[in-house]
């Protein structure tokens, strides 16, 4: 059974806001639909992907791969990408990375063994004046994440709360100079 | 017309034009490598950066003027990519500029820096346009600075760094090697498989530095592919074939004519040691553009495959190799007292004009009514006033009967650029453009400019806005159903097609002002349909594009090597008999006494039959003139490959006549061509690129030969002969056995069953594939070049045991 299948109306929705002679310009919601709902894409939903677009395969790949936010592997519950360009990395994302494989016992494309955690670093997400930043799933990102804040992140998802719930120690750069203003 | 000036020099040039083609045209040189003519420009690669400056007008509608009362030139503020850039009226542009020529060698020097150092062992060393533009443009002497005793010392090299390392063997097809370390990110393979033969199966995968070309096709389609390797400026991609087989420079480069198939597309024959080693695409402007089909390129290895080089007699059953006397006193003994009349002689299909005229003067001579040529139709494609392929994007909607993608190839990437509205572009100084603004990314195709038919669902179908699958054989109720439409009467049925279609499509034939008609195999085959077809094309007007199955069909009738009585190539009928070139089906050899080849290599049948083989050469070898689909007249180069006793033609029938005793009409392809000249007023000197020549010929149709039976051979690129080479047959599969599932039933066979088939042309291994699209109650199997478009007799044998 395809991924698309119970998802008809969805479908339909979708392709009328694209003219019908370019239905190929859907690759991207559906390619995001996937992801959100399943995780990952494989290589079935590529191709099934292309089908419902009219396009080939390899195109519906190149899309795919061009965006870091598609993941050709399965991930966690929680997929966790650190930004690893240059401004959080003067921050210290790579010993923010370190921790995080010791914290979690796992490498990029590895999901800890509960399922619930998966880790990939990223190019710049453009919060560069808060890093180095960590970026959960699609959520917003949690800012000048410093080791006591990674595990009060860590604990908090363990414990089932939503990202906005979790409290962090200490504060964060850009809230500090609003809260003087 | 827009005036610019490129440099010091001034130059008119068509609107539209891109900067980089008016460089080219006024005579200056700038390196690119992401431009390819007949691709889409996109200015990927900024190597062709140049600075360009453009008079202004100010708010009076007049030029801005410099204190010398001179249009003002305001530089734009960045360097330009000149292959995007369209020329303007008075604008400037300056490619020696010190900060131009920064620019160049910093992107040789980007695009070096992931590039291997592997050029002493890759292929394209000595023709790569990395090579020559990181040589011409690219960083030398800044690596190296003056020392104080004048010695040089080397200030910093590329081994410096760590490149990026990828897959360096990474196969995508049979016939296709890609080196992802050397890719340069140029992108035209990618946009020439969308651009021209319309299947996206290439693209960029990842981002950034970790872009790499890749496919989730395995292999890529065959059809087209091979093109890549031609257009890839670096080692990126290479031809499987020739890989490792010569430096570049150690090549005998021929430019010759392919003659796989009638479109004739212009190629290079690369031989080493007397070798075919590689084939590639030579630009003709109005024939093949720059593309070939893979048939083409890969298809060449039976030239390798056991060669003769002496005469086989068939002593005790088996063929031993002779001295030529021995073999001429064989056939001297054997000869005397045959009648002449009872002597048939035979040409393969791809015989030069100059032998057409020898063995049709010989029959003549002889007296004999049996003559002919392979894969001759049973109407002569000659009958029909030939067009050129520029007639064709001159039209406005197309009619296509049969199916170009195998037919002829390269008439199929002609018709894309005819769904896409593309008309021959302008020439220029340096030819074709390199960027040519009017082509894009993904073109739409227009569907409505195409209607086509064919017994089965082909590649033009996706692109078609009416198209029909017919049962074999109706073509002639087709064109007689299109006729009736057209003039307003009542439909006779055509087996497959429904009437809307017939109606629809000559509804849009009628409505348009300029059509083509493009037929196939099957059309010539079937005299009644093309009498239709010509009916229509003389009463309505519409230029016909016909692909006989024979690649120089319309040079051979020409010469009056079609028999319009007697036997024909595959028929029997004659006592004695001579083919050079090509061995017809086992049928024809039935009640012949002697039987006499002259061939490349041996095959099956003449392994069996032979009395006499002589040695023969391969088209890549011969000298003479051919006449192509278009009726253009092209001239053969020999390559330097053929075994030094291997005959061609008139060679070998001169051989033949004179063990007979007879009178040789001609003893060398300068005696025949010169009484062609005399007789046909064909020209003696030929330019380059060819000439057009048709002249009216009177040729009837022969009557007979209509196969009748419930196997139909489809069109194929590939010919018999390249089957011999293991990598083609590894690349093409187990030929296909197409049924619909009723008619498979029926005879109890089912999807996927190994099954033999025994036809006229030998029997064959075979995989049952179902297809619901086509006619039931026929069988479809590739042809391979023999009996094209054909019905024949067969059966299908499958095997008690095992997978079946």
């Amino acid at each position: 059974m395809g991924f698309f299948d119970d998802k008809q109306d969805w479908l339909e929705i979708v392709f009328r806001n694209y003219p019908p002679e370019n239905r190929r310009a859907a690759v991207m919601p559906l390619l995001r639909k996937v992801q959100q709902e399943e995780g990952y894409v494989s290589e079935e939903h590529i191709r099934e992907i292309a089908e419902l677009v009219g396009t080939t395969p390899t195109q519906v790949r190149g899309v795919m791969s061009f965006y870091s936010y598609y993941q050709a592997v399965p991930t966690g519950k929680y997929h966790l990408q650190v930004c690893a360009t240059l401004s959080c990395k003067l921050a210290g994302a790579e010993e923010l990375w370190d921790t995080l494989r010791a914290e979690l016992g796992i490498g990029p494309g590895e999901v800890t063994p509960d399922g619930l955690f998966s880790i990939q670093k990223v190019e710049c997400l453009g919060a560069c004046h808060v890093g180095p930043v960590v970026q959960v799933n699609d959520e917003p990102y949690v800012e000048c994440v410093t080791k006591e804040r990674l595990k009060a992140l860590l604990e908090g998802l363990r414990a089932g709360k939503r990202l906005e719930e979790i409290e962090l120690p200490g504060s964060c750069g850009h809230h500090v100079r609003e809260e003087e203003a | 017309m827009v005036k610019l000036r490129i440099n010091d020099r001034e130059i008119e040039v068509p609107e539209g034009t891109s900067v980089l083609d008016a460089v080219f045209h006024a005579g200056y040189d700038i390196p690119y490598f992401c431009s390819e003519r007949h691709l889409s420009p996109i200015g990927a690669c900024r190597m062709c950066l140049v600075k360009v400056g453009t008079p202004r007008k100010g708010p009076d509608g007049e030029w801005i003027k410099d204190e010398d009362g001179r249009p003002k030139i305001f530089w734009f503020p960045k360097l330009m990519a000149a292959c995007t850039t369209r020329v303007s009226e008075g604008m400037v542009v300056d490619t020696l500029a010190d900060e131009v020529k920064k620019a160049q060698a910093g992107m040789v020097e980007f695009t070096l820096e992931n590039h291997p150092l592997d050029c002493p062992t890759c292929d394209k060393g000595g023709a790569c346009e990395l090579q020559d533009r990181a040589y011409e443009y690219g960083l030398f002497e800044k690596y190296y600075t003056e020392t104080q005793n004048g010695l040089k010392k080397v200030l910093y090299s590329r081994f410096e760094f760590t490149k990026r390392h990828a897959d360096k063997h990474h196969k995508l097809s049979e016939f296709i090697v890609l080196d992802r370390e050397r890719c340069i990110h140029c992108k035209r393979c990618v946009r020439y498989f969308e651009e021209i033969p319309g299947e996206e199966v290439l693209d960029f995968i990842e981002r950034g530095v970790h872009t790499l070309i890749g496919s989730e096709e395995w292999p890529l389609p065959a059809g087209f592919s091979g093109n890549i390797t031609d257009i890839c400026p670096v080692g990126a991609l290479l031809d499987l074939t020739a890989r490792f087989r010569a430096r570049n420079w150690e090549f005998e480069k021929t430019p010759t004519f392919d003659l796989t198939d009638a479109a004739m597309s212009a190629i290079w024959v690369d031989s080493r040691s007397g070798k075919v080693e590689r084939i590639r695409a030579r630009e003709h402007p109005e024939v093949n553009e720059i593309w070939i089909s893979d048939a083409a390129r890969f298809g060449h290895g039976w030239t390798k495959e056991g060669r003769l080089s002496r005469p086989l007699l068939r002593k005790d059953g088996a063929l031993v190799e002779v001295s030529f006397e021995e073999a001429a006193a064989f056939l001297s003994e054997r000869l005397s007292g045959v009648r002449p009349e009872a002597v048939g002689l035979y040409l393969a299909a791809d015989g030069a004009m100059e032998e057409g005229y020898t063995f049709a003067e010989a029959a003549k001579g002889l007296g004999t009514a049996h003559f002919g040529f392979e894969n001759a139709t049973r109407f002569p494609v000659s009958a029909l006033p030939a067009a050129s392929f520029a007639d064709l994007l001159a039209s406005e909607f197309a009619l296509v009967v049969g199916d170009p993608a195998e037919e002829m190839p390269v008439l199929y990437l002609r018709l894309q650029e005819f769904l896409k509205g593309i008309t021959p572009a302008p020439r220029y100084f340096h030819g074709t453009p390199i960027a040519d603004l009017r082509l894009e990314e993904r073109m739409p195709r227009r569907p409505e400019r195409l209607a086509t038919f064919a017994a089965y669902p082909t590649r033009l179908f996706a692109f078609a806005g009416v198209r029909g699958v017919y049962a074999p054989g109706s073509v002639a109720a087709l064109f007689e159903a299109l006729l009736a439409a057209m003039n307003g009467k009542r439909l006779p049925e055509v087996p497959g097609v429904s009437e809307e279609a017939i109606r629809e499509a000559a509804r849009r034939f009628l409505e348009a002002e300029a059509r083509t008609i493009v037929v196939g195999a099957e059309v010539l085959d079937d005299p009644e349909a093309a009498q239709a077809l010509s009916e229509i094309a003389r009463a309505k007007g519409a230029h016909v594009i016909a692909m006989p199955p024979a690649a120089n069909a319309r040079g051979l009738e020409l010469t009056g090597l079609f028999p319009e009585k007697g036997a024909g190539f595959g028929e029997p009928g004659a006592e004695v008999v001579f083919y050079y070139g090509a061995t017809p089906p086992a049928e024809a050899l039935r009640g012949a006494r002697l039987k006499v080849f002259a061939l490349p290599a041996l095959d099956a049948l003449a392994k069996a039959e032979a009395d006499l083989v002589l040695p023969a050469k391969t088209y890549y070898e011969k000298r003479g003139l051919v006449l192509n689909a278009e009726g253009r007249l092209l001239e053969l180069r020999p390559a330097p490959t053929a075994p030094a006793s291997a005959m061609d033609g008139i060679e070998a029938l001169a051989f033949v006549l004179e063990a007979f005793g007879k009178r040789v009409p001609a003893r060398s392809v300068l005696e025949a061509r010169t009484r062609l000249h005399e007789r046909l007023k064909v020209p003696l000197e030929l330019p380059e690129e060819g000439t057009l020549f048709r002249p009216r010929v009177r040729l009837g149709a022969r009557r007979g030969g209509e196969g009748g039976g419930s196997l139909y051979l489809r069109p194929t690129m590939w010919r018999a002969r390249m089957l011999k080479d293991e990598r083609v047959r590894r690349a093409l599969g187990e030929p296909r056995l197409y049924v619909h599932p009723e008619t498979a039933r029926a005879e109890g066979l089912s999807e996927g069953m190994r099954v033999e088939v025994a036809t006229p042309y030998g029997q064959t291994p075979a995989v049952v594939a179902l297809d619901e699209r086509i006619a039931p109650g026929f069988f479809q199997l590739p042809a391979f070049g023999r009996g094209t478009g054909r019905r024949v007799a067969h059966r299908i044998l499958v095997p008690s045991g095992g997978a079946a």
